[in-house]
């Protein structure tokens, strides 16, 4: 039942990135900002990695589920980017 | 509640692909048929995971619950042992202390008896009645000692005494204790002195 919920909040984030992208398909100033938007995402990824140690102290969380997070972050907007985009 | 989960699931994934790859592009509400369809799709996806998160969380709670039950049944068990095995040895305990009692009485009724069986001897001499049959083979053995002392021509009571008891005249116990027992024993030696 933990697999259950963990998939099904992982689809809900990969529909949220389709979400975005229609939303970018939708007008060229939306597809900017949403460039902007995954920009920023990336660099806070990138962040997140590099200060994962202090991160994890300040969530309250261990490292190793701090990197999951981030993993199944970048396969959320992955999957749900890629989906969109490939359809 | 599992079929809502697994329902919810599936329609999440349904609205989400479908309006993407099957809808048809030349219709002017496709756009808005994509976005509600990932809209309803994200609360679907959103609302599974909040059933399936309850369902983990209870069956946890339930593991914990069978576990505490089981610990609580495992502690009973080791302390009705533990009770039984005080008991146990309590009950050994108490008839280990009986039998000692027993014991304990069994001496008491046996001085008892024989205070009683010197005293129907004190008794029987002063009546001048049953006295040879209930002397005991240490007063007999006695009384051929002194026996022996008159046949050696010593007659001195306090003489007597230092010879056949070990004791000097004095006013020790022991010396009273003989002293009584060697006038209880004179009628006897009287007697068996006349019989010879």
């Amino acid at each position: 039942m933990r697999a259950m919920y963990l998939a099904n909040y992982f689809v809900a984030g990969c529909i949220a990135f389709s979400l975005l992208g229609w939303v970018a398909s939708l007008h060229p100033i939306t597809f900017r900002a949403v460039l902007c938007l995954l920009a920023a995402i990336a660099i806070a990824w990138c962040l997140s990695w590099l200060l994962d140690f202090s991160l994890s102290k300040l969530l309250k969380i261990s490292v190793a589920d701090l990197q999951a997070l981030l993993i199944s972050g970048l396969g959320m907007v992955l999957i749900g980017l890629g989906v969109f985009l490939c359809t | 509640m599992h079929l809502k989960l697994f329902v919810l699931s599936a329609s999440s994934v349904v609205l989400w692909i479908t309006p993407l790859a099957a809808l048809d592009k030349t219709l002017d509400i496709h756009k808005a048929l994509q976005g509600a369809g990932l809209t309803a799709a994200i609360a679907c996806a959103v609302t599974a995971g909040n059933i399936a998160r309850e369902q983990a969380e209870q069956n946890e709670i339930e593991e914990i619950k069978s576990r505490a039950i089981t610990a609580d049944v495992v502690d009973e068990i080791a302390t009705s042992a533990y009770i039984s095995q005080q008991q146990r040895q309590q009950e050994a305990e108490q008839i280990l202390g009986s039998s000692e009692r027993t014991d304990e009485k069994e001496a008491e009724l046996d001085s008892i008896r024989e205070s009683l069986e010197l005293l129907l001897n004190q008794t029987s001499s002063d009546s001048g009645e049953l006295a040879v049959v209930n002397l005991s083979a240490r007063q007999q053995e006695q009384i051929e000692l002194i026996l022996q002392c008159y046949a050696k021509g010593i007659t001195g009571k306090n003489k007597i005494l230092k010879e056949v008891w070990g004791v000097s005249a004095g006013s020790s116990q022991s010396y009273r204790d003989a002293k009584a027992e060697y006038e209880f024993l004179l009628p006897f030696v009287k007697g068996e002195s006349d019989e010879q």
